[in-house]
């Protein structure tokens, strides 16, 4: 008796544990809902609604979230809570989030790239009535392509953002190259630098670009003439195949060899710690850690990281922060070889309303104070492209709002495929650039992505 | 006489209700294991049932935002299981959970035994660096683990190179097998505490007088261990190794962490991984649900085995 209780308990036991293996995946997936909850035009005129806003990674200021907050407190009479979700999982997020009535957000940004494909399955509400009074056909164009399907406006544009060089002009001088005017002279320079390595650090990177850092890598495939995918008789093809994107690939997997020594596995974060010096503390502690600290002359971002460069110093609240110097570093817009910049991947997002929320009012209150002039200029001041162009010329004309705009001007999109972010999701392109990074044969890797890419172009 | 007739109907009554109680007795565990098993089934049951259905239809993000899905039989299960990925990543999650499940019980038996040895200040030292080892979530230690092993700062390499050998930004996670090793050091970390309870307190209850009697006849300590002491703690033993099995079997946020901090997804997956990556990362959720019930069966598999193993030991 004892021990066939001790076997129904075991049974217990394990189905209790392997239940919760079970129960997982269908879990964090809850049962499609109907999305009936169709905006209520009809709703009490002003009732006060709290809402929630996701804004994905750090790059919107404190002082812009407190702002929004404030004004919709005056506007709309409700609560506005941020929360902000990471980049690396909104994906599964927003898929998990979005359907369900009760817990999606009610106003969320969304990666430029990603907008197609929630679009297209219907999470996002139709916002078009509103697209004039936003500020119409003075919004982002690519980015407002992006948001419609069939000429309805679901998601528009929040901020573009655009990649350049941030160089060690101190380190490029000291191996005796000059700014380069072309990808050619890009490339050639990045590997002279690496080669003459002039304060012999280990390691050293003349251009520092993991290897599975797609996003930066896909400008070399741009700038040749090619693409990762294109649409043809209804269908997306990816062409990694394609000459032109095999001639990018090219030169990437020869920068990869001789010029940057960033390891396979690395992606786009934080590239910024490579080309500062060793923090003081480190420095004034342990001479031997300056010298490893510094290990690249170059590296590609997107604009805002020049808030995270420059040298260490302490602000007047004793906090240490970094102060960018003219001296020590520079910017410049990755050239291409046609004498216009190079197109680099137009980073920046949407921002749209779900379709299941149920405070479609107050959501639309908030959108009407992001499009507002102020909150416009703002976005400016803080180096984020504005959606409406009328407000470009708020972030100045500094080097940062030159090198933004320069390398805004040839930006280009992933492609607007209703799979794309099935594709980010599934990490491929991260997987085939190292692959491409570590060496591998260029035509094989392609032809066997594409086969897999592909058919993730077309799912819906 | 009276009395005697009294007596003896009393005596009917007392015997009529013993029976009734042997009776209750032999119900009982019975009716004390139904609201379990309620819970179980009202809680296991939804999530199971969609779960098949959606495994049996074409079920991707536009199914999910409300589009009717359609129903392809055993399509997923045919797409899955002619993947050779799918086979690849089976038999790398199961070698994975054996070499994992191994581990973790001989490290743990030897800590426990460990434990009964030492004084008590020693003992209470190990039990609260275990507690806290045990206790710390996941995602927390996690992190700190990827800071150990990363590639340019980690103090991992910055000790081996001090030692000699040249780890200068040696990449832990590229290369599978040295990412199953950083993985498996950290989920056997994560794991022993619970092992080395359990079978602490099954050695607990070993008596002093059986083990001191062994050692009069000559038993040496091996002697001792394999045929007294681990006869008396095989049913903790078996416990604890069933469930470090399904654990490891269904490892997921370990691996998925190292992945996040840059390891190559496909070469690296495991079950638990893979099954996300399909559903929630790529949004075909008709295909992870095929698989998931996969592995549930996998799962069950090896439980029945040791459920079968402990009724043969009863009869």
């Amino acid at each position: 008796m004892k021990k066939k209780l001790a076997a129904v308990a075991l049974f217990a036991a394990s189905a209790l544990a392997l239940g919760a293996c079970a129960g997982t995946p269908a879990t964090t997936t809850p049962a499609p809902q109907p999305t009936d909850t169709a905006p209520t035009t009809e709703a009490p005129a002003k009732t006060p609604q709290d809402i929630t806003f996701w804004l994905i990674g750090g790059d919107t200021p404190q002082a812009l979230r407190d702002y929004l907050v404030e004004q919709y407190k005056t506007v709309n009479g409700g609560t506005l809570t941020i929360e902000e979700q990471t980049w690396g999982d909104i994906i599964a997020k927003l898929t998990t989030s979005l359907p369900d009535a009760a817990n999606t957000p009610d106003v969320t940004e969304i990666g430029n790239t990603q907008a197609p494909t929630f679009t297209n399955v219907g999470a996002f509400a139709d916002i078009s009535d509103m697209y004039e009074e936003l500020g119409g056909a003075k919004l982002l164009q690519s980015f407002v392509d992006v948001g419609a399907v069939d000429g309805k406006n679901y998601t528009l544009p929040y901020y573009f953002g655009s990649r350049y060089a941030f160089y060690r002009k101190d380190v490029w001088k000291e191996a005796g190259v000059e700014v380069p005017k072309t990808l050619d002279e890009f490339n050639a320079a990045v590997k002279t630098i690496t080669e003459k390595n002039p304060r012999d650090i280990k390691d050293f990177s003349g251009f520092f670009i993991g290897g599975q850092d797609w996003r930066n890598g896909i400008s070399w495939i741009f700038a040749n003439g090619g693409d990762l995918a294109k649409y043809e008789n209804g269908q997306w093809t990816s062409t990694l195949s394609d000459p032109n994107t095999i001639k990018g690939l090219t030169q990437l997997q020869e920068i990869q060899k001789s010029a940057s020594m960033a390891p396979s596995t690395a992606r786009d974060a934080s590239p910024w710690l490579y080309i500062n010096d060793s923090d003081v503390a480190a420095a004034t502690d342990d001479q031997a850690e300056e010298k490893t600290t510094l290990s690249a002359a170059t590296i590609m971002a997107p604009g805002w990281a020049h808030w995270s460069i420059g040298d260490l110093v302490k602000n007047d609240e004793g906090k240490e922060v970094r102060q960018w110097n003219d001296d020590t570093f520079g910017v410049f817009a990755l050239p291409g070889n046609d004498g216009k910049p190079a197109p680099v991947f137009a980073g920046g997002s949407n921002i749209g309303i779900s379709a299941a929320s149920q405070n479609q009012e107050g959501s639309r209150d908030l959108l009407r104070i992001i499009f507002s002039s102020e909150y416009q200029t703002m976005l400016g001041e803080n180096g984020l492209g504005p959606a409406n162009s009328d407000y470009v010329s708020a972030l100045g004309d500094d080097q940062f709002a030159q090198a933004l705009i320069e390398s805004a001007s040839n930006s280009k999109l992933t492609p607007a495929a209703p799979g794309w972010a099935a594709v980010e999701g599934s990490l491929k392109l991260e997987e085939f650039f190292a692959k491409v990074a570590e060496g591998g044969d260029i035509a094989a890797l392609a032809a066997q992505y594409d086969a897999e890419i592909t058919p993730m172009l077309n799912m819906k | 006489m009276t009395v005697t007739q009294t007596l003896s109907a009393e005596n009917q009554a007392a015997r009529a209700a013993a029976a009734r109680a042997r009776k209750l007795g032999r119900l009982a565990p019975y009716a004390l294991i139904i609201p379990s098993i309620a819970i179980l089934l009202f809680s296991l049951g939804y999530p199971l049932v969609w779960q098949f259905i959606t495994s049996t239809q074409k079920f991707g993000l536009a199914q999910q935002f409300g589009r009717p899905p359609e129903f392809i039989g055993l399509g997923n299960y045919a797409t899955v299981f002619t993947n050779p990925e799918t086979w690849a990543i089976v038999l790398r999650s199961i070698a994975f959970m054996l070499v994992n499940a191994a581990l973790t019980v001989v490290i743990g038996v030897l800590l426990a035994l460990l434990m009964t040895a030492i004084g008590k200040a020693a003992r209470l030292i190990l039990q609260v660096a275990l507690l806290i080892a045990w206790a710390m979530p996941v995602v927390a230690t996690m992190t700190i683990w990827t800071w150990l092993f990363d590639w340019r700062r980690g103090i991992i390499n910055w000790l081996l190179t001090a030692v000699g050998l040249d780890f200068t930004n040696h990449n832990w996670l590229a290369e599978p097998l040295s990412f199953y090793f950083v993985a498996t050091v950290i989920v056997v970390w994560m794991s022993v505490p619970f092992v080395t309870f359990s079978v602490y307190a099954g050695l607990t209850q070993v008596s002093d007088e059986v083990l001191e009697a062994a050692q009069l006849d000559g038993a040496d300590g091996y002697r001792r261990f394999h045929y007294i002491i681990l006869p008396l703690i095989r049913p903790v033993l078996m416990i604890v190794l069933l469930l470090q099995l399904i654990w490891d079997l269904r490892v997921f946020t370990q691996i998925r962490m190292l992945q996040d901090a840059g390891a190559p997804p496909s070469s690296t997956d495991l079950l638990g991984t893979y099954i996300y990556r399909l559903g929630v990362a790529s949004s075909d959720f008709g295909m992870a649900s095929a698989l998931s019930i996969f592995v549930l069966l996998l799962t069950v598999a090896m439980s029945a085995f040791y459920v079968v193993q402990l009724l043969k030991e009863d009869s």
